[in-house]
């Protein structure tokens, strides 16, 4: 129990900017992927670094959805569940630039500064 | 109300796939937690364990779902539905301000309305006919300009000889005696050629209408009955067709019923067929005979305005080098239907919608004005929800959503109010001021008209306080709650109340020249005492009495027998009644006078009237005498008729005349004019030549409100016995006598109709109904401007006066009288009075000359109209402001200093 707190504690919280930028990125470099395929992804890419409530996938998705940064269709799962498979679409991959252009631009500086501050 | 509200919407997703979007969702959520468990038994949970740890890794499933259904736009209903519901909960919270604005709202949009309603159904409607863009009105064109009747033959010439007139009929209107089983009456008949039902694509309701064949000469006489004829003689008989009655005593066989409200010429009850009489009135068959007729015609598909002007005008000319006796100068005179019937009204109706709409933007600005009073007590509230985090675009649509919903609730009283006004509007309208009048009334254009002006209304009073209110000073509202108002605010409300009083000052102004002209044309002499005046007119039926001398013996026997009556004083006989335009306008020309041509001769207002007539009326004798029993007809022996047709016969009874004062002025300077001789009326040597035996005084024998100098002459009934109107000298009132004087009138002849039964009181007072009823619409604009510019200048000083408690406590407690405060409070509503007098004075002044045509006697600046309504405004703002000036002196000093 209380080993389990210990973990949860040292998770940070997933920003919902960031998690839009995730999802769309896990697309665009995995292909068409349903929900739980994409949370599965960023699950392992964070390396148990990220506390991600799964269901905010779906929010997200719906969002991206609403922008038709994304499509989806219906398909067959791994399993042959019925399973719905998104997949990133022009204009995403537009945005997906777009985002991390700016995500990289925001992070340098946040970088630099938190290491001049360490500096300091 | 929001609970019902997301249920319907609810209820909308479902009808609209949206349950399937939640049904999806539901499967992949599913799908999801199974792919999860079966990941933790895999790493050895038990499948309890799982399921849990599987819940636990996705998070809340109800927040989740709810956060999806909002982002798929309930969004937007949901606020709306919130500022909505905050709306009805401040109308309902501030019963009094919500009933005076809404109150406010409703009189400015339902008066709008109401003369929108009365535009629309005369102007902007197009006429109930197919296509009828392209149905015009024909006439000719004098020589002056102005328009004219067309002659039969130059009608028939036209249509032959155009290319422009898919079809073209002309239409006249005469009085016929109807006998069609029981009492016979007096009935307008048009008088039509068939193509005029073409050209209108009018068909029958029943029955047939005219054909050409109906038109040929020598055809069986047949007639159209009207809608209302129909049901009133005949009951809605539909076996009507084949039914014969009869018209002046002669035989005509019915063939149709014309569509209900058709009524072409105006108020026609009966059509008979003119192109059928043409062959029995040689005057119709003379060319430069002019018997009121005009025309209708379809342009061809395709055929514009001046096209067929310029094809009308070619044929014009023709006809004038082919007779230029008759036709010299004559053109074709062509506008569209509509513009035949409504030219006249456009110019008041435009001066009207613009007074109703200074209506609206005073109403509009006293709305604002409380509505700005109202922001300030709310001001702390909008300062917390800008702490809060409403943006200001959310402040500024939540209170405009609030002042669109007060728009909309007085949009709906509006809607009443207007139905109402319309109703009132029609029955005060005197006969013939609102043309089209039976096609007036709420339709959708209407509606939609009310909605716009309701919505745009709620946009322009609600935007300036709603924009005052997004930018508020945040910290300072919160602090000082009570004294919120900022210099700015203050300076917007003064602005709109300044605004407000100056557009009522104009409205005032209009309604004030108006009352002044009104009362200039009432002052105007009429010449003779209009009180005690019963009149009327019997149609004697031609087929009955076609001698003169049984005629004249009917009309003398009548007389006699309703002098004889108890409260009779005399009776008189008169072809034209004054006071009315219209009647026999005659060329004369002093006897010895060089004579130029027949258009050159002067012009006289010529009457007929029997030996009692200047009595009946008291028209009083100036010179020489009246006519009396030896001015008839006996000088028409045998020898001085013979190889006289029958017109001529007729015209040369003639022998004296009476002129009036004028007429001697003009022409007789030297005082000389009893025993003069002068011509009437033409060049046919067989013309009368007449001698003056009287001058008596002079008669307003047109509408009050027209001038004119134009020279008049009586002639002796006893000579030329032109079908007269009876005027009635009682001692009572004239409408006690009406059911003795016909009862006389049935025992002489029951079956000749009278009609016109009038009082002289009467046709003096529908002389200006026209001028009454602008003025009456005016009127009341300017009076329900002048009650919202009271309750706005006395919202005005008594939101001050809250404003201000602390400040006179103050100074009262400093030592300020009751007076000091009261001339304080007053002082400053009657600065902005002031301002805005100012300002309207000026607009007015700019703006009156609208009027210039409306007016009679009066200059559209006149001075005195003016200042006198400068003064009212003057006073009303007094009073307006001095009943929270008293309030104000009541102020505890202890009480207001602990205000805060």
């Amino acid at each position: 129990m209380s080993k389990e707190k210990n973990t949860e504690a040292q998770k940070s919280e997933v920003l919902q900017g960031t998690l839009d930028l995730m999802v769309l990125k896990v697309l665009d470099a995995l292909g068409p992927q349903h929900g739980y395929g994409i949370a599965r992804r960023i699950e392992q890419v964070s390396e148990q670094v990220l506390q991600l409530n799964e269901g905010t996938v779906y929010t997200s998705l719906l969002r991206l959805q609403q922008r038709k940064w994304i499509a989806s269709e219906w398909g067959a799962s791994e399993n042959n569940r019925k399973a719905k498979y998104y997949s990133i679409t022009k204009s995403g991959r537009k945005q997906l630039a777009l985002e991390t252009e700016n995500w990289e631009r925001i992070a340098g500086v946040i970088g630099r500064l938190l290491k001049l501050e360490g500096q300091g | 109300m929001i609970h019902h509200l997301r249920a319907l919407a609810a209820r909308l997703r479902g009808l609209f796939g949206d349950r399937k979007a939640n049904q999806e969702l539901d499967d992949e959520i599913e799908a999801h937690l199974h792919s999860l468990a079966e990941r933790y038994v895999r790493q050895g949970m038990t499948e309890g364990e799982a399921a849990w740890a599987a819940r636990r890794q996705f998070g809340n499933i109800t927040l989740l779902k709810e956060a999806n259904r909002e982002m798929r736009g309930i969004r937007l209903i949901d606020t709306l539905s919130q500022d909505l519901r905050f709306g009805a909960r401040i109308l309902v919270k501030s019963p009094g301000f919500s009933f005076v604005a809404i109150l406010t709202l409703a009189l400015g949009i339902g008066a709008n309305t109401a003369i929108f309603s009365v535009v629309n159904g005369t102007l902007i409607k197009p006429l109930p006919y197919e296509e009828s863009e392209r149905l015009v009105f024909v006439a000719e064109q004098a020589a002056s300009g102005g328009q004219a009747p067309v002659s039969y033959p130059n009608f028939t010439d036209w249509r032959a000889q155009n290319r422009v007139f898919e079809r073209v009929g002309v239409f006249n209107s005469g009085g016929y005696t109807l006998t069609a089983g029981g009492e016979a009456e007096l009935v307008v008949a048009g008088q039509v050629t068939a193509d005029l039902f073409a050209a209108l694509r009018v068909n029958a309701a029943i029955g047939r209408v005219f054909t050409n064949e109906d038109d040929r000469p020598g055809a069986a006489p047949v007639v159209m009955l009207s809608h209302d004829l129909w049901r009133r003689v005949f009951g809605g008989d539909p076996q009507v067709v084949g039914q014969r009655i009869l018209l002046d005593g002669y035989g005509y066989t019915v063939i149709g019923v014309a569509p209900r409200g058709f009524s072409v010429p105006s108020g026609a009850a009966i059509w008979v067929s003119a192109g059928l009489m043409v062959a029995h009135r040689p005057d119709w068959q003379q060319r430069g005979n002019y018997p009121q007729f005009y025309g209708i015609a379809r342009l061809k598909p395709g055929v514009t305005l001046e096209q067929a002007r310029a094809d009308l005008d070619n044929i014009a000319v023709n006809l004038e080098k082919q007779y230029p006796d008759t036709n010299k100068g004559r053109r074709v005179r062509i506008i569209p239907l509509l513009e035949n019937y409504v030219g006249d009204t456009r110019a008041a109706l435009r001066i009207l919608m613009g007074a109703v709409s200074f209506v609206l933007l005073i109403a509009c600005a006293n709305a604002a004005s409380l509505t700005l009073a109202r922001s300030t007590v709310r001001a702390s509230e909008m300062a917390i929800r800008a702490a809060l985090g409403a943006s200001a675009g959310r402040i500024v649509r939540q209170l405009l959503t609030e002042s669109v919903l007060f728009a909309l609730l007085g949009g709906g009283l509006g809607l009443a109010i207007a139905q109402w006004g319309v109703k009132l509007i029609l029955a005060i309208a005197p006969e013939g001021a609102i043309p089209r009048a039976a096609e007036i009334r709420l339709d959708s254009r209407v509606l939609l008209f009310a909605a716009a002006v309701s919505a745009i209304t709620g946009v322009l009073f609600g935007l300036l306080p709603a924009l005052q209110a997004s930018r508020p000073d945040r910290q300072g509202a919160l602090k000082e709650t009570t004294r919120g108002a900022t210099g700015h605010k203050r300076l917007l409300r003064s602005g709109l109340l300044v605004a407000e009083i100056a557009l009522t000052l104009v409205l005032l102004v209009g309604a004030g020249l108006l009352i002044r002209s009104f009362w200039q044309l009432r002052q105007v002499a009429t010449g003779f005492d209009h009180n005690h005046l019963l009149t009327f007119n019997i149609a004697l039926s031609p087929g009955k009495y076609p001698e003169l001398e049984r005629q004249i013996r009917f009309y003398q026997q009548v007389s006699e027998r309703l002098a004889s009556l108890p409260g009779v004083q005399s009776v008189g006989l008169s072809s034209r009644l004054p006071l009315r335009a219209g009647g026999w306008q005659a060329r004369f020309l002093i006897d010895r006078q060089s004579a130029p041509a027949l258009s050159q001769w002067p012009v006289m207002d010529a009457s007929v009237v029997d030996v009692n007539y200047f009595k009946t009326m008291k028209i009083p004798l100036i010179g020489g005498r009246g006519f009396d029993e030896r001015d008839d007809r006996s000088h028409l022996t045998q020898e001085v008729t013979k190889g006289m047709n029958a017109l001529q016969k007729f015209v040369a009874g003639l022998r004296v005349i009476i002129i009036d004062e004028e007429f001697a002025r003009r022409h007789f300077p030297n005082g000389d004019a009893i025993g003069k001789r002068i011509r009437i009326n033409g060049e046919d040597p067989k013309d009368p030549v007449v001698t003056v035996v009287g001058i008596v005084g002079r008669v307003k024998m047109e509408e009050p409100s027209r001038k004119s100098n134009r020279a008049q002459g009586y002639f002796p009934f006893l000579q030329f016995p032109l079908g007269p109107t009876f005027i009635v000298r009682t001692q009572t009132s004239p409408e006690a006598l009406m059911a003795a004087v016909r009862r006389q009138v049935a025992e002489v002849d029951p079956s000749q109709p009278i009609h016109n039964v009038r009082s002289l009181e009467q046709i003096r007072s529908e002389s200006i109904a026209r001028e009454r009823f602008i003025l009456a619409l005016v009127g009341s604009f300017a009076a329900i401007a002048l009650a919202l510019a009271m309750v706005g200048i006395y919202g005005m000083t008594s939101y001050l006066v809250t404003q201000r408690t602390r400040e006179i406590g103050v100074r009262m407690t400093l030592g300020a009288q009751a007076g000091d405060v009261l001339r304080m409070v007053i002082w400053r509503g009657m600065r902005l009075t002031g301002a805005g007098v100012t300002w309207g004075l000026a607009a007015a002044f700019a703006l009156t000359r609208v009027l210039r045509n409306l007016l009679f006697e009066v200059s559209a600046t006149d001075p005195v109209t003016f200042a006198l309504i400068a003064l009212l405004l003057f006073g009303v703002a007094l009073i307006a402001s001095y009943i929270p000036a008293r309030r104000a002196t009541k102020v505890d000093p202890l009480q207001a200093l602990r205000h805060e």
